[in-house]
């Protein structure tokens, strides 16, 4: 025995005793609790969305084995993120950007659905650009890992070699893949969450689908598909802006339009209430509009 | 590779040696094989009782040899039995403490998973207590180890980084998660059941 096997074990075993205060029981479901990861020492603590079905009377289990009231401050299910603000101050671990993690470092997930702390191990399978999530959240990376979520593991801490906390794990974004949401994204998501109590959408009021464009029209906007308009919401901020059924949406504040998913990455929180400039075909020509942005209804 | 996981598998492989130490097949009839561990030299075997379906199961010791089995205690409570073969100077295992496992610890499982002999598999300590939530309740103390037990693996052992045995292979809690009898429970049983430590 050369003593890697033992010295690496003990780490690992050291990294979750270290980080242990910072995982907390959320206990806001019928069925068995999740985990939580403490965001600031002030009583900040963020979960998954989907392990919070009860907004009043949740409690949190800390490594002391005390239990605390907590607040709900804001959800996000697009990001399956939710916030949490507990009573008293709480101990929070350090928390890192993905910057230094790459595909086969180790990690562990950390999660306290009962008493003590629990962990698994795995590594970072793939780790790419930003992704938008099936119910539209904007993800800074696409972070995903081999750690087991065993039962009540969601919305607990993922961990890297440096002992530090890269994201929070959830098995509930896509269905059965071991996903994290990065740092930076859970920071962004808890900001809107603490300003706001939710996270605001950019909404247009339409209905649409992918159409091809005529060869004639592909050459003079470089582009071959653009979004149909087969309903237009009547008040809404497309109706207000003169949209019509049959107008094709082809560019958005001059990013092209071709694919739904290429709008809905658009309208971020940040156009709700701001003119933008729309442009579309009706009747075989091309125009630009100004619309004012609306919010997506909860 | 680095010089690192080199000595990561040096010290792997060594640990599945020391984890095979005392590992037998146990037969009953024709329904496959389940895993034992040599407690004794003198022919002491510890299993899971559902491994055990008949009085005199048939034992494959670590040599070759076949050999016809008592079956001296069971306790299906705990999912645990004790049986004696005649024999003696057997290479036993090295018992260890359950314990002091910590969540993060690395494990190695070995058994006779789909009957591919002495098998190993390795994962991490999720958690250890009576009162895991999530897993099957009234079972007592529990390893839940973050590795994949198949059929064949009851009985075998899980041995931690040093090779020394923590717990007894038993079943799966949902689709990731195997759970583990702790040495100390297994011990207990013996202890209770012989009179002996």
């Amino acid at each position: 025995m050369t003593g890697a096997l033992k010295s690496l074990s003990d780490a690992l075993a050291g990294t979750v005793e270290a980080l242990g205060p910072g995982v907390v029981r959320v206990e806001a479901r019928r069925r068995m609790p999740a985990s939580g990861v403490v965001w600031s020492s002030d009583g900040l603590v963020v979960t998954a969305h989907h392990a919070v079905e009860f907004e009043e009377g949740i409690s949190l289990g800390l490594a002391d084995g005390r239990t605390v009231n907590a607040d709900l401050v804001g959800r996000d299910p697009t990001t399956d993120l939710a916030l949490l603000r507990a009573e008293g101050s709480l101990e929070a671990p350090k928390w890192r950007g993905p910057e230094d993690l790459r595909v086969g470092h180790l990690v562990l997930a950390l999660a306290r659905p009962g008493r003590t702390v629990q962990a698994t191990l795995g590594i970072v399978s793939a780790l790419a650009e930003a992704w938008q999530s099936p119910g539209g959240g904007q993800v800074d990376r696409f972070l995903q890992t081999d750690v087991v979520m065993a039962p009540g593991f969601s919305g607990g801490p993922l961990v890297g070699a440096g002992g530090e906390v890269h994201g929070v794990n959830t098995s509930g974004l896509l269905r059965g893949l071991s996903m994290a949401l990065p740092t930076p994204t859970v920071e962004r998501v808890a900001a809107g969450l603490a300003a706001h109590g939710r996270i605001r959408r950019g909404y247009l009021g339409i209905g649409a689908q992918s159409v091809q464009l005529p060869a004639g029209l592909e050459a003079q906007l470089g582009q071959s598909a653009g979004q149909l308009l087969l309903s237009v919401e009547p008040g809404g901020p497309a109706d207000s802006a003169g949209f019509i059924l049959g107008d094709v949406l082809v560019a958005f504040e001059g990013t092209p339009i071709q694919r739904m998913d290429d709008l809905v990455a658009l309208l971020t929180g940040d156009r709700v209430g701001q003119t933008a400039t729309v442009r579309l075909v009706r009747g075989g020509t091309v125009q630009e509009r100004s619309i004012i942005v609306g919010e997506r209804p909860r | 590779m680095s010089a690192l996981v080199e000595q990561l598998n040096e010290d792997l492989s060594e640990v599945v040696a020391r984890a095979r130490v005392g590992l037998v097949q146990i037969h009953n009839g024709h329904r496959g094989a389940g895993a034992g561990a040599v407690w004794h030299p003198d022919g002491l075997i510890v299993t899971n009782a559902h491994v055990v379906q008949r009085r005199r199961p048939q034992v494959v010791l670590a040599d070759g040899r076949t050999v016809s089995a008592r079956l001296l205690a069971a306790d299906p409570d705990h999912d645990l039995a004790a049986l004696e073969v005649d024999a003696t100077g057997l290479p036993a295992v090295t018992l260890g403490a359950s314990r002091r496992l910590r969540p993060g610890q690395w494990v190695v499982a070995v058994g006779h998973p789909w009957g591919i002999a002495g098998a190993a598999t390795v994962g991490v300590v999720i958690g250890l207590g009576a009162d895991l939530p999530g897993f099957p309740a009234g079972r007592g103390e529990m390893l839940a180890l973050s590795l994949h037990l198949r059929p064949g693996h009851s009985g075998g052992v899980v041995v931690d980084e040093s090779g020394q045995v923590v717990g007894i292979n038993t079943m799966m809690a949902g689709p990731d998660v195997g759970l583990a009898i702790p040495v100390e429970v297994a011990k207990r049983f013996i202890k209770d059941a012989l009179g002996t430590p």
